[in-house]
């Protein structure tokens, strides 16, 4: 199924025509293409978390529409009518353990298939599936989930998602609390199931290097206005307005910039990785250097 | 996001909101026991002039009040239909049965009404001009003589402000609980008393589950910051009985003995 | 220098667990001096932070903190020579709003009002946050409750601060504000700072770094020596240091590369050496 995400001059107003009316969304206008892994950035207050939460209707706009796949979601669109398009967009939240409650570690990731349709076998086939989709070893499956490590039960807590087999992922820093070990393994992870089941990723993040690395299209979000959306190349090419709207480069980007700055070399790109930066450094070393 | 208003509390600069919340809560409690001796129109037109004046200086804008009537309105009906049709005295102009429909049953039902609307309104005034935490201050300070009776006074309102700091942070947790199960296909508020009670379960057990882990946090950052009981704590909030507290008073006592000569006797 | 804290023959087990988590362990920390503790998470790190607060009892050995051994009997007198931040800024607020939860530390100490209002203003200065002083905690970020955090340590004067994974929840702007906060306190005022970390540019402002290991101290040594460990770093839990990773890339791409650790800017120099000898 063709899944892309658009948002048409979307508005979000937290308690409106109260005194603590609060814009958090103005004239979002955004097309996410299927297939694409984009990243969504900007300063907590931003809007992130009010944009993530219209991906499956949790909120709906207060004007302005949003389309995903066949689904049409207005202001007057019904709660009843999101219960199809919630099957489609898995949301992994910040913290997703805290969502953990079932008995074992099995039932908690089977519990979305089965509120979504799936009888009970069904339900296990793929909670077992998932799990080790995740990592998770087999003896940890009858256990409770909060007998397990942090790191252990984020991975339950993610499964329970992948378990109702979401053609769209969003996930909201998705490593946020791990140790670096399990910050690599989750990224590939999620790279690596991308790859594998044709999914749409939207990651939510601070961190530019997971940025660089995995996202070919990023949206930048400030005070509840996108300011810019591209691919990661187009959205670090200009390290002044980075800057100005308190976004750091990548490293690998920074320590070019500094490189350039203090020797007067110019990179040919700038460089986002640093897979590319060293290809693009043992190039200039054997290839003699353009000084200038 | 979208915070609550706790307790609904609306900070201002009027008279009312800077008034102690000693005088404030004492005032409240003063009021409401007062009237119950209204029982004639001339001593409900008072209170009703004492509760509008109070509202008018606190500068609050009069919606809040109609808001906190309307989620008691089928109790304060119920009430006043009880009264109507169960008590009798007075011309009877209909009757059925238990029922009677007379002329005093018609009048306590307008004073219970009057009553209800009174009590909601003036606590209500409480609530929105004074801050959780002033409120559980004024109780702690009220309750002090029960120290001699070994009461644990200054635990009680250590934990009662602990609790209302959490009530927002709790909130929001709900919420974001509440958003990933509806992600993870849970209708809440939707479908049979069964199929709602179900709902609750993936609500609840994760609400116990982080707030005791956020207990057991908080008593190590106590620990940590030296917290070893009530006893002996000097008190950084302190506060100030002045000038408009003492004329508050004289304005209700005022009220009261007024009252005191029109209610009939 | 003199020793600030001295853990002598440690050994410590939480009752509901198998293993022990520490067994006949030492440590020596220098007063002024900022030593990161670095180890995987289950490593044992938060474990001795609370125990040397005295907040975990050892069940073998002593801890000496500014030279008085740690017994239950003093351990609220010693606890006030040490200010921790934990890592979860809203489960280590305990105030109303910003300036009562500064003061909270100071009514436990039994500090009068007169000098509580000085303080409280003093501390909430030094991080900043001053104008936020009649803010609530859901007002706040968790940058700036964090910070709050920190002056409510400041204001009880201690000698050392225990950062336990303090930044590890902030986002990069939340987390420089409290580090910049800290490396001020660590120079001006000499204290002694322990921050147990998984950031790598935390670990770098340290003077020493410890890494532990299931309870084990496996390397006590200068930041650039534990850097200079490359790949093997995200074993122990910890990042390698950008300019290690882009060395492992040029390696592999075939550049004879130092062996030595070298900051970004050691390595920028060297690059530009070896493209000037081209």
């Amino acid at each position: 199924m063709v899944m892309g995400i658009i948002f048409k001059t979307v508005n979000y107003t937290y308690q409106p025509s109260t005194p603590f009316e609060q814009k958090a969304l103005k004239n979002i206008s955004v097309e996410i293409p299927t297939g694409s892994y984009t990243a969504v950035i900007g300063h907590t207050g931003s809007g992130k978390s009010t944009f993530l939460q219209h991906l499956n209707g949790l909120l709906r706009p207060s004007s302005g529409e949003i389309v995903i796949g066949k689904q049409i979601i207005t202001p007057e669109t019904k709660n009843k009518e999101l219960g199809e398009l919630r099957k489609h967009v898995g949301i992994v939240f910040q913290f997703p353990e805290a969502q953990l409650f079932e008995e074992t570690v099995l039932k908690d990731i089977a519990f979305a298939p089965k509120n979504f349709g799936k009888n009970e076998e069904e339900a296990t086939a793929i909670a077992r599936q998932m799990a080790r989709q995740v990592g998770l070893k087999e003896e940890l499956l009858l256990k409770s989930p909060f007998e397990l490590s942090g790191g252990q039960m984020r991975r339950v807590a993610i499964a329970g998602i992948l378990a109702m087999e979401p053609e769209i992922l969003v996930l909201d820093e998705p490593t946020a609390g791990l140790d670096p070990k399990g910050r690599l393994e989750m990224m590939e992870m999620f790279k690596e199931l991308k790859e594998k089941q044709n999914l749409t990723v939207i990651l939510v993040t601070h961190q530019m290097d997971d940025v660089a690395n995995y996202a070919d299209n990023v949206i930048v979000l400030e005070n509840g206005r996108l300011i810019a959306n591209g691919s990661p190349k187009k959205i670090f090419a200009q390290p002044k307005w980075l800057i100005e709207h308190h976004l750091a480069l990548p490293k690998a980007g920074e320590f070019a910039v500094n490189f350039e700055k203090k020797t007067g070399y110019k990179f040919e790109t700038l460089p986002l990785t640093e897979s590319d930066l060293a290809s693009q450094i043992v190039k200039m070393v054997h290839g003699g250097v353009q000084n200038g | 996001m979208g915070k609550v208003l706790l307790g609904r509390y609306i900070p201002g600069s009027s008279l009312v909101h800077r008034m102690d919340s000693r005088s404030k809560l004492i005032l409240s409690f003063f009021f409401i026991v007062i009237i119950f001796l209204a029982n004639n129109w001339e001593s409900y037109l008072l209170l009703f002039i004492v509760t509008i004046t109070s509202i008018l200086t606190a500068r609050v804008n009069f919606s809040f009040f109609i808001k906190g009537v309307r989620p008691l309105i089928w109790l304060i009906l119920f009430t006043v239909l009880l009264q109507i049709f169960f008590s009798s005295g007075g011309t009877v102009f209909w009757k059925w049965g238990p029922f009677t429909l007379s002329y005093y049953g018609i009048v306590n039902g307008i004073y219970v009404f009057c009553r209800f609307v009174l009590i909601i309104f003036m606590s209500t005034l409480l609530t929105l001009t004074t801050a959780p935490l002033e409120i559980a201050d004024a109780l702690e300070k009220l309750m002090m003589p029960l120290k001699r009776i070994k009461v644990p006074v200054y635990e009680i309102s250590l934990m009662l402000s602990i609790a209302l700091r959490f009530v927002p942070t709790l909130m929001d947790e709900t919420t974001k609980i509440m958003n990933a199960q509806r992600s993870r296909g849970v209708n809440f508020g939707e479908g049979n008393i069964m199929q709602q009670i179900k709902a609750v379960v993936p609500l609840l057990v994760p609400l116990f589950v982080s707030s005791f882990n956020r207990a057991e946090d908080l008593a190590t950052a106590m620990e940590a910051r030296g917290y070893h009981g009530g006893e002996g704590r000097t008190k950084y909030r302190v506060h100030y009985w002045e000038i408009r507290d003492t004329l508050g008073c004289t304005f209700f006592v005022v009220v009261f003995i007024i009252l005191l000569f029109i209610r009939q006797w | 220098m003199v020793d600030m804290i001295e853990i002598k023959n440690l050994s410590f087990k939480y009752s509901q667990q198998d293993g022990q988590t520490f067994n006949d362990f030492n440590l020596k920390i220098k007063q002024g001096e900022w030593l990161a503790i670095i180890g995987h998470n289950g490593s044992g790190k938060s474990t001795l932070a609370r125990l040397i607060d005295g907040l975990l009892a050892p069940s073998e050995g002593a801890i000496f903190i500014d030279g008085i051994k740690l017994t239950p009997e003093n351990v609220w007198d010693v606890r006030s020579k040490i200010g921790m931040v934990f890592q979860n800024p809203d489960n280590q607020f305990v105030g109303a709003n910003v300036e009562e939860d500064v003061a909270f530390g100071l009514e436990n100490a039994a500090v009068s009002r007169e000098q509580m209002l000085v303080r409280v203003k003093e501390s909430l200065q030094r991080v900043n946050m001053w104008e936020f002083a009649s803010h609530e905690p859901a007002r706040l970020s968790g940058g700036q409750k964090q910070r709050v955090a920190l002056a409510g340590v400041i204001a009880l004067r201690p000698k050392i601060i225990i950062l336990d994974e303090a930044t590890s929840m902030l986002d990069p702007e939340g987390r420089k504000a409290v580090l910049d906060i800290i490396r001020e306190l660590n120079h001006k005022e000499k204290l002694t700072v322990i921050s147990i970390t998984h950031d790598i540019d935390e670990a770098s402002k340290a003077q020493r770094v410890v890494v532990l290991d299931d309870g084990k101290l496996i390397q006590d040594d200068k930041p650039e020596k534990v850097f200079s460990r490359g790949s093997d770093l995200v074993k122990i839990g910890l990042e390698p240091p950008f300019s290690e990773k882009l060395k492992g890339e040029l390696e592999s791409l075939g550049l004879v590369v130092p062996e030595d650790y070298l900051t970004e800017e050691g390595m920028i120099n060297w690059l530009w050496e070896l493209f000037s000898r081209q």
